[in-house]
């Protein structure tokens, strides 16, 4: 039995402005998330019978306010996690019958999660007399964060496999190439960057510099997967799910396996085999991709457990600009984590972002004839949590 | 000088845990080591991960190791923020076959002379006022 093809498909996507800094609350906006989205399907509030957070406490009291929120009748699917999995298991749900309309949903405002945030909080509060007591293994008792840990994931890359940084550092330009095309893309209107700017930018965790980093801000976005027969009176054409797979693994900053690094793949490729087998398609039969892309060892990584190319060869081909507007795949044309938005769980807007190519609402940005893309979305690296999403137009 | 209290976050010392904190307290780096099939465990789990048996007694390692990955952080989060230009490491032990790999800050060493392969060895910090004590790593010279 393989994965049921096209009886599900997105059929309303809408990303809310995003921004340093918005007013309101995650609450609101994701509820502006799920209006816009509602709009872009032509369908209304009440058709939601399945909902998909993508809170990071995603408790079942949340879930049910939102229920209540979304007009107080019951729904038939509930889940949480990230979107490229989300929308799979939306669709196999959808297919056998538990539900015919799911809502993935995100919002964030003044959560920012970075050291800056950080600071300001600790500026603000009173003269600390005690250490905060933290998980027992948690890397911050270390002094490690994101950008620090991502670092130690780089240098070990680097090491492995003989990468040079400047390959890397080729993935922030491309995102940013691909921001300047998107207006509502948060750095676009700074303009294009190069390998030295990357270079140049201040050092935030050796060897990444802050132009390596993932933008910090706010923002929302939701996502509709509807059944087949729902799809065919929403508004605009279906985007359908043709197959995906999820993989969840450790690497949750605080546990390591050697080789770290290696030839079986983690996650990601789990999550990627069985996607491309439940689809159906071959990775040369992908036009257009989305990927997370919170730093460029992620996306060297990315195609590699993918399988566009072989493990270690992923710097190679970002230097070789495959994955720029143009290039044989052409990846993350929003600007990606880097540059257009990274609202505190984006990992739905590279699903946003490829169904609008396959849909040709893409403008200066838009790959031409794309028929087929895959999302992949994930978590604590590709060897922590993979969301894979195989997607078509008719 | 005045006293500056610690105020970097600390782990919690949780009963199951105990071997481990009261390890570091006497200067030893403890983890459980399978009694059935002897792989070494890190980070701690009640099982075993190889067969899920729960014959496993915390047993100390060498407290040595070679870096396995490391950064130097130049813009550091909450009490860390002065500390900088500081450096992180992963250091993986020789307690095979699942060797594991500890993360921990170096400390009396130059950042530019870090690199992959180096041998450390584990040290310890009490930490004034609290209960418990942290490790980190320093060149094993
Ligand atoms: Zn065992």
């Amino acid at each position: 039995m393989g994965f049921p093809q096209r009886k599900a498909a997105i059929v309303g996507v809408y990303n809310t402005k995003q921004a340093r800094i918005l007013e309101g609350t995650p609450w609101t906006l994701a509820l502006e998330a799920i209006q816009g989205a509602l709009d872009d399907a032509g369908l209304k509030h009440s058709d939601i019978d399945g909902l998909s957070s993508m809170m990071y406490d995603a408790s079942l009291t949340a879930q049910q306010m939102w229920v209540e929120q979304l007009g107080g009748r019951p729904m038939t699917y509930t889940s949480h996690g990230i979107a490229g999995a989300l929308v799979t298991k939306a669709a196999a749900a959808i297919a056998a019958g538990l539900t015919n309309v799911v809502c993935i949903y995100f919002g964030n405002a003044g959560m920012r999660a970075g050291p800056s945030k950080q600071r300001a909080a600790q500026e603000a509060a009173p003269v600390v007399r005690k250490a905060p007591r933290v998980p027992d293994w948690d890397f911050n008792v270390h002094g490690a964060y994101m950008s620090a840990w991502y670092a130690l994931w780089t240098r070990r890359y680097m090491d492995q496999f003989n990468a040079p940084y400047e390959n890397l550092a080729e993935y922030p330009v491309i995102a940013r190439y691909h921001a300047t095309l998107n207006p509502a893309s948060i750095m676009g209107e700074r303009g294009e960057i190069t390998v030295q700017d990357v270079i140049d930018s201040p050092m935030i965790s050796s060897p990444l510099h802050r132009l390596d980093c993932s933008l910090d801000n706010d923002g929302g976005y939701a996502i509709l997967v509807a059944s087949a027969e729902v799809a065919k009176n929403c508004r605009k054409a279906p985007v359908w799910v043709l197959g995906g797979g999820e993989g969840i693994y450790t690497d949750f900053y605080m546990s390591f396996t050697n080789d770290w690094i290696n030839d079986n793949g983690q996650s990601v490729r789990r999550a990627s085999d069985i996607a491309f087998a439940g689809a159906g398609v071959t990775r040369d039969d992908i036009d257009v991709t989305g990927m997370y892309d919170c730093f460029p060892v992620t996306m060297a990584r990315n195609i590699e457990e993918m399988g566009f190319c072989k493990v270690g060869e992923g710097h190679e081909f970002i230097k070789e600009g495959h994955l720029k507007l143009g290039g044989k795949l052409p990846t993350n044309t929003d600007g990606g984590l880097l540059s257009h938005s990274h609202c505190g769980n984006p990992s739905g807007m590279h699903v946003v972002e490829v169904v609008k190519q396959l849909r040709g609402e893409c403008d200066a940005r838009q790959v031409k004839d794309a028929k087929i893309g895959a999302v992949l979305s994930q978590g604590y690296a590709v060897h922590g949590v993979a969301g894979v999403a195989i997607l078509g137009k008719d | 000088m005045t006293h500056q209290p610690y105020n970097k976050p600390l782990p919690q010392r949780l009963p199951e845990n105990e071997e481990f904190w009261a390890g570091l307290e006497a200067r030893e780096f403890r983890v459980p080591k399978c009694d059935d099939c002897g792989y070494w465990h890190w980070i701690p789990y009640p099982a075993c991960r190889n067969f899920l048996s729960t014959n496993q007694t915390w047993t100390t390692t060498s407290g040595k190791g070679k870096v396995f990955s490391y950064t130097v952080v130049h813009r550091g989060p909450g009490g860390f923020r002065d500390d900088v230009p500081y450096v992180l490491a992963m250091v993986e032990f020789p307690e095979g076959p699942r060797n594991p790999i500890v993360i921990g800050t170096m400390v009396d060493v130059d950042p530019d002379a870090v690199h992959t392969g180096m041998p450390v060895k584990v040290v310890y910090e009490d930490i004034e006022g609290e209960n418990v004590t942290i490790w980190h790593f320093a060149p094993d010279d």
